[in-house]
């Protein structure tokens, strides 16, 4: 009896040692690199702002009130939100279709193809942005060959529109979708996409009955990856929309600069939280379809 | 159901030939198995009917259709796969009712034929489940549910045996023949298994090579098989190799034996381990005797296998039935072996 009770304490001794020296370090970054300094910025925006003194002491909620009652901030708020949605749902339908060849291609050079998806990762925000900056400017590769090719008349101007951020923001999420997606769609047996076609469903009709209902949490993996990114762009907008251009992540810098800390703190948590909301939604909602 | 035909229909990928010629017509309501070792072809030609593979030439009609160029769900054939390939998001009603969603069936009609075609499986009282709740077996007769329910003109099925333990395929193959047979089932079968093949099949296709090399029933292949391959391949044969002078084999260890034909250069006699006659005393009344010596006996039950020895380079086999009192050879001892000139013999290959 007494062996056979002291045996496993001895034996777990050993295993909680080594299962907290795992987890332990990472456990101490975030807890100390994330937590920490969310805590504290929580705590900044409460406080007070005074153009002299720059910041007071207080528990005031003003710099949430005047996010929300402002339209100006409100417009960032919005567009924010609108360009993340669009982004994803973009990056979702073309990712889709080039995930699923990626996961379905048997070809040798299959690896380059999946390096090529990755490539563009290897390239900085700021200097991908930059690269934009060449493409669409006025007198840009794009605008002057829509010219020479008579389509139009006068300058295109991409640069500093809206449309260029979208650009800009896909191009950069893409990967990180098609990623995410190609390793689900591959662990999907190809046979199961044969058996809907032999039962009489074609590519489409097997595509939304068979794949997309499996693929599902991977695409929310993908869809909140992809959200999060853009929610929180920062070197895209800021280079490719221009200084009329606004959203939430270079508000927030644009607010530490003004040395007005608790306002840029409100405004991070506001991002922060909105994020996060929309994520465990669209988590939760996956869940409940693929139970029901 | 419906008669379907393949007409030198052929695969090749770069220089490599998958199928090659491969024409088949299989009757309304026949039974057919490809037969053959792995990648001889059988599932490359299984895929073709079922529209997964192009042929680069050759022609598929099914019921008298043209179905080779059209898209596999354009083709209403059943298909039964090796791993069942259930959709493991829907229930086993769901799965089978899936067929019958695509041919826009009534929706009051599907509970009713789901049912139906779930009874034929005998699996009506577990249509809730979904198929990681089911065993092997239960899966494997789901996935035939699906494929029956919606009426298809052909059946097909993939190794359907291979993944079930050995008890099962016994019990799952008597179920399949009668079902096919019950419901007039066109229905074509791809196995490596010929003990599988033999037990189902009304006609046999063995294949080597992306080739027919035979077609017939289980007693044609075993009776008088086209080649050596086929003398291999269904059931067993001990195999003589030598030289052809008129009707007379001489073989590499220096017998002669007496064939029923003429062959020109090398050449292979067959023997079928229970055609071969062994005696302790000589024998008589056969074309072909000859003394050896026993390397080795197999004691496997009911039957017995004995090895023999009849020159440096010879060797048949001689499978003797295990009556009660029969005094069985030891390794070592000479014997008389004999067989008839009505044995197999084939060109070299």
């Amino acid at each position: 009896m007494t062996a056979a009770a002291a045996n496993p304490a001895t034996r777990s001794r050993p295993v909680l040692i080594s299962a907290s020296s795992l987890i332990g370090p990472a456990t101490i970054i975030v807890a100390f690199g994330v937590i920490a300094p969310m805590l504290i910025l929580l705590r900044y925006s409460f406080n007070r702002y005074d153009p002299r003194m720059l910041m007071i002491e207080a528990f005031s909620p003003e710099n949430y009130l005047k996010f929300f009652s402002d339209p100006f901030y409100l417009q960032i708020f919005w567009t924010t939100l609108r360009i993340s949605l669009l982004c994803t749902l973009i990056c979702l339908v073309l990712g889709f279709p080039l995930a699923y060849v990626l996961a379905r291609t048997r070809v040798r050079y299959k690896n380059l193809l999946i390096i090529g998806v990755v490539i563009p990762l290897f390239v900085g925000n700021a200097v991908r942005a930059a690269g934009w900056m060449t493409l669409f400017g006025s007198r840009g590769f794009l605008s002057v060959m829509l010219m020479k090719l008579g389509i139009t008349n006068a300058p295109t101007e991409i640069m500093f529109t809206e449309t260029a951020v979208i650009v800009g923001i896909i191009a950069v999420n893409l990967p990180y979708m098609v990623l995410t997606l190609q390793s689900v769609l591959e662990g999907i047996d190809r046979n199961l996409e044969e058996a809907a076609f032999s039962l009489g469903a074609g590519p489409l009709t097997m595509a939304r009955r068979v794949l997309w209902p499996m693929a599902l949490p991977g695409i929310a993996a993908g869809v909140i990856l992809t959200f999060i990114l853009a929610m929180n762009a920062y070197a895209t907008p800021v280079l490719l929309g221009g200084p009329d251009f606004h959203m939430m992540a270079p508000l927030v810098y644009s607010q530490f600069q003004l040395n007005n800390w608790p306002f840029a703190a409100a405004v991070a948590f506001i991002l922060t939280v909105t994020t996060l909301a929309l994520t465990v939604a669209a988590g939760l909602a996956t869940r409940q379809r693929f139970r029901g | 159901m419906a008669r379907l035909e393949l007409q030198s229909v052929s695969k090749r990928y770069g220089e490599f030939h998958a199928a090659r010629e491969v024409s088949l017509d299989i009757a309304d309501g026949e039974f057919l198995v490809l037969l053959g070792p792995s990648g001889c072809g059988k599932t490359t030609t299984l895929r073709m009917i079922a529209g997964f593979i192009d042929p680069t030439e050759g022609s598929v009609h099914i019921g008298g259709r043209d179905v080779t160029r059209l898209p596999p769900w354009k083709r209403n054939a059943g298909l039964v796969f090796q791993n069942y390939a259930l959709f493991p998001h829907m229930s086993v009603a769901q799965n089978v009712a899936f067929g019958l969603e695509m041919r826009s069936t009534p929706k009051s009609e599907i509970p009713g034929l789901v049912s139906e075609a779930l009874q034929l499986v005998q699996l009506e009282h577990l249509a809730d489940r979904l198929p990681r709740q089911m065993s092997g077996g239960q899966q494997q007769r789901v996935a035939l549910a699906r494929a029956l329910v919606f009426h298809p003109d052909v059946l097909l099925l993939d190794e359907p045996l291979s993944n079930l333990d050995a008890k099962l395929r016994h019990d799952v193959r008597v179920e399949i023949r009668s079902l096919q047979q019950r419901l007039g089932l066109t229905t074509v079968m791809v196995t490596h298994d010929q003990e599988e093949a033999l037990t189902m099949a009304d006609r046999l296709v063995v294949m080597k090579d992306g080739q027919v090399r035979q077609v017939g029933s289980q007693r044609d292949l075993y009776e008088h098989p086209a080649d050596s391959f086929v003398a291999d391949f269904v059931g067993r044969s001990s195999f003589i190799r030598g030289r052809m002078h008129g009707t007379t084999l001489k073989s590499a260890g220096g017998l002669e034996i007496v064939c029923g034909r003429e062959i020109v250069g090398d050449a292979v006699v067959a023997l079928r381990p229970e055609r071969v006659h062994l005696s302790k005393q000589p024998l008589q009344g056969m074309e072909n005797v000859f003394p050896g010596q026993v390397t080795f006996v197999s004691y496997m039950g009911s039957l017995i296998d004995v090895h023999v020895k009849l020159s440096e380079a010879d060797q048949v086999i001689a499978q003797l039935p295990n009556h009660e009192g029969h005094e069985l050879p030891d390794v070592g001892e000479a014997v008389h072996v004999g067989w008839s000139s009505t044995a197999s013999v084939f060109p070299a290959q």
